[in-house]
């Protein structure tokens, strides 16, 4: 269904039929159906969010929080902070606006275990959203995955957010990371971060026309 | 020709002729349609200004709006508005074309010009006169035979822009209006309304088919082959393509950083291309570029489209020098680029221009960049609320809120959002330094360090060792950014670590990457030879 209803939205995006605020139902659905069908398509959430901001009386703090964590869920993306540029100081302080924006505070310092156990309070927020764990745990992955050579097992599953040992299984697989031990071992950093040595490479032709004037 | 009378003309009772002002601008109009006197120079250059107009003849145009009218407005016209439009009609034979252009320009210096900034009335006035110059453009049958220069067009539309940005921030301060006024705003909100300037910019975009245009000469491909009857016109070519720019602005000013970078499509920043000859454009769009681009944590590609027009600024700075009024802008513009090229320099080390890391290290710049590194909060603030845009609200406060002002708010809360990623990066310069020290280093000794940061309590280093690998993590995820590479969207690109010193962590260990940089000395030999050859020249004619 977002699928189909992706193809829709898209006219609606287009020009500035984008500001019409007929639109905004069904573009309003299309979040709900994005949250339902873990889906994602950040320009039509920011053509709600800049809807709202157009037409203040028309604001939805319901769709606007499903926005929000949908665009937690698109981390490492900065998908958050284009929607938040959209709102205002008094929104921010609005419940459950200023606790997401915890959430993502938190998520942008890499502080998961402080952010595991917000969320076991949070249940309701984030059960409305499919697969919004998982996408978290793949941030965590992606950090991991650029950070770490090998990683202590147990320092893993804390981040991940004290998964159990097959799901565990499951995360190590996926990203082709390979236990060792009480080691697991993410991938061959040294390959890639190494130390550059820019010099300067001047090629005769770059000053041949000056060489020439010094005659 | 008009030079000549210049000189010759006796500023005699330009003076006299004002003393009658009342301060009430109603009485004053009626007063200045009785009592002043056109000076002859004046009347000479705008019915040769029409004339010009008429024929066509671009090149003249060219002369008398960017060197004779700020002349003009210089000599005669430097603390008061041009001469009326009832005066000037009668001049021109009521040409309806000519006198929407004068008025343009006749707004566009109450609002440079005129101290305490343009009246309510001519607010609405300058926007009415917007309306019937789009309306005549965009709603004929047919290109209208209308040639101006580029300059011309692009301050036209970015005039716009700015009349705009100026009303949402004159709207938004309740506190010195009266009743009256607000009346009439409430009762006109369409005035100046942001959809109405949207659809404008819009209007003109989809006019000219320039998106279609760009596409086809971003393929190689000419764009003429799609530009329709209208796009193939210079005039609604070059305002179709200003407009993209002005949209870039003016989402910009509103914080939709997305869009800002998404109107640009099929258009390469850095690059020359045969729409991008005016310098205050190329310059603008790089300033709104760059900023989006910061906002979004893309800091390789704001490094890389300031660093690339502060070069072409340094390059052609003799160029603009010449014409005041547009280096003014310039410099401003350039000042706050500089300042926004700090600030992401501070956050994202990287090697750049040796030219401009010359200009960041011999100016003020460099006692700034060096408060920010050592996490001065407050210099990252005053820096950038100094170089950001003038943020807005697109709407006016709602009808029965106190009569404060509302103005500062969407800045603050710009500011507010850039200052919560600056805070959330504190750690990553102390941290930096000292792996810039090292190829290796354990994380407890990294931890012990830390911890001597924070003076006085004990701390328990198991602590500190999570607490620094939370940094670690975040110092990745901070510096691997989206940085474009090729695509037709500037919002395209993949994740990269441009940052120059990089490491990953083997279980305990911290290896570390830096990039070290030789001593140039090409540049330095090339300087040389040029300055000895220049002094040789000028010792061999020197006659004794």
């Amino acid at each position: 269904m977002a699928e189909a209803m992706k193809q829709s939205v898209a006219t609606m995006l287009k020009g500035i039929e984008r500001y019409n605020p007929d639109n905004l139902s069904t573009l309003e659905r299309y979040v709900v159906t994005q949250a339902r069908e873990n889906a994602y398509d950040l320009e039509a959430n920011l053509a709600v969010l800049k809807l709202y901001q157009f037409n203040p009386h028309l604001f939805n703090i319901e769709i606007t929080s499903q926005i929000l964590l949908k665009a937690l869920t698109n981390f490492p993306h900065t998908d958050f902070i284009l929607c938040k540029c959209l709102l205002t100081e008094q929104r921010l302080s609005e419940e459950p606006i200023s606790q997401i924006m915890f959430l993502a505070h938190i998520l942008e310092q890499c502080d998961f275990q402080i952010f595991w156990k917000r969320i076991e309070t949070m249940p309701d927020m984030t059960s409305r959203i499919t697969g919004f764990l998982d996408s978290i745990r793949k941030f965590v992955c992606h950090v991991v995955g650029i950070t770490y050579q090998t990683i202590d097992r147990t320092h893993l599953s804390q981040l991940l957010g004290d998964i159990n040992d097959s799901t565990m299984k499951h995360w190590i697989k996926k990203y082709g990371w390979r236990e060792d031990g009480n080691l697991v071992f993410i991938s061959n950093q040294e390959e890639n971060i190494k130390t550059k040595n820019i010099n300067e490479k001047i090629e005769f032709d770059h000053v041949a026309a000056i060489m020439k004037s010094c005659r | 020709m008009y030079n000549e009378e210049f000189e010759n003309y006796d500023t005699y009772n330009v003076d006299q002729e004002y003393m009658g002002h009342t301060g009430d601008p109603a009485l004053d109009s009626e007063y200045n349609k009785q009592m002043y006197k056109m000076p002859e120079v004046v009347k000479k250059y705008l019915m040769y200004f029409r004339n010009a107009v008429n024929e066509g003849l671009v090149f003249e145009l060219q002369t008398l709006y960017e060197v004779t009218w700020p002349k003009i407005s210089d000599d005669f016209f430097e603390k008061r508005p041009w001469p009326e439009e009832a005066d000037v009609s009668a001049l021109v034979d009521n040409d309806m074309v000519f006198m929407i252009l004068y008025k343009e320009l006749y707004y566009r210096h109450i609002y440079a010009r005129i101290q305490g900034g343009p009246t309510l009335e001519q607010r609405f006035n300058s926007f009415f006169n917007y309306c019937d110059l789009f309306n005549y453009i965009l709603s004929a049958e047919e290109p209208v035979p209308l040639e101006l220069p580029d300059m011309w067009l692009w301050e036209l539309v970015d005039e716009f822009v700015y009349q705009f940005q100026s009303f949402a921030q004159y709207r938004a301060r309740l506190q010195k209006k009266s009743d009256a006024e607000l009346e009439t705003l409430n009762a006109h909100n369409k005035v100046w309304n942001v959809l109405c300037v949207l659809n404008v910019l819009h209007s003109l975009v989809d006019k000219s088919n320039i998106k279609q245009q760009l596409e086809v000469f971003a393929n190689g491909g000419d764009p003429d082959s799609v530009a329709g009857e209208f796009g193939r016109h210079s005039l609604y070519k070059m305002l179709g393509y200003f407009s993209l720019v002005g949209l870039l602005r003016l989402h910009s000013l509103l914080g939709d950083y997305y869009q800002a970078i998404k109107v640009l499509e099929n258009i390469e920043v850095h690059k020359k291309s045969r729409y991008a000859h005016v310098p205050a454009c190329q310059i603008s769009t790089s300033y709104y570029v760059g900023f989006a681009y910061m906002m979004m944590r893309r800091y390789s590609d704001a490094i890389r489209t300031f660093s690339s027009i502060l070069l072409y600024v340094q390059r052609t700075k003799q160029l603009f020098s010449t014409k005041s009024y547009q280096h003014d802008q310039i410099n401003k513009q350039t000042d706050q680029m500089y300042h926004l090229l700090a600030i992401c320099l501070v956050l994202h080390p990287q090697c750049i221009d040796e030219s401009i890391q010359q200009t960041l290290r011999d100016k003020s710049y460099h006692e700034k960049m060096y408060k920010m590194q050592y996490g001065d909060l407050q210099e990252f603030e005053n820096c950038f609320i100094f170089a950001c845009p003038k943020f807005l609200s697109p709407c006016p406060p709602a009808v029965d809120t106190a009569p404060e002002d509302y103005s500062k708010e969407a800045i603050r809360y710009q500011t507010q959002v850039f200052m919560d990623e600056v805070q959330q990066q504190k750690c990553l310069p102390t941290i930096r330094s000292y792996l810039k020290l090292y190829t290796t280093l354990p994380l407890i000794k990294l931890a012990t360090f830390m911890s001597q940061n924070q003076r006085g309590v004990e701390k328990d280093l198991d602590k500190e060792t999570q607490l620094l690998t939370i940094h670690l993590l975040c110092f990745k995820h901070k510096m691997k950014n989206v940085v474009w590479s090729k695509g037709a969207s500037g919002l395209e690109g993949k994740f990269q670590s441009g940052s120059e010193l990089d490491f990953y962590i083997d279980n305990d260990m911290i290896h570390i990457a830096d990039t070290k940089v030789a001593h140039r000395y090409g540049d330095f030999f090339i300087r040389k030879i040029l300055k000895f050859e220049d002094l040789n020249r000028k010792l061999h004619h020197l006659k004794l």
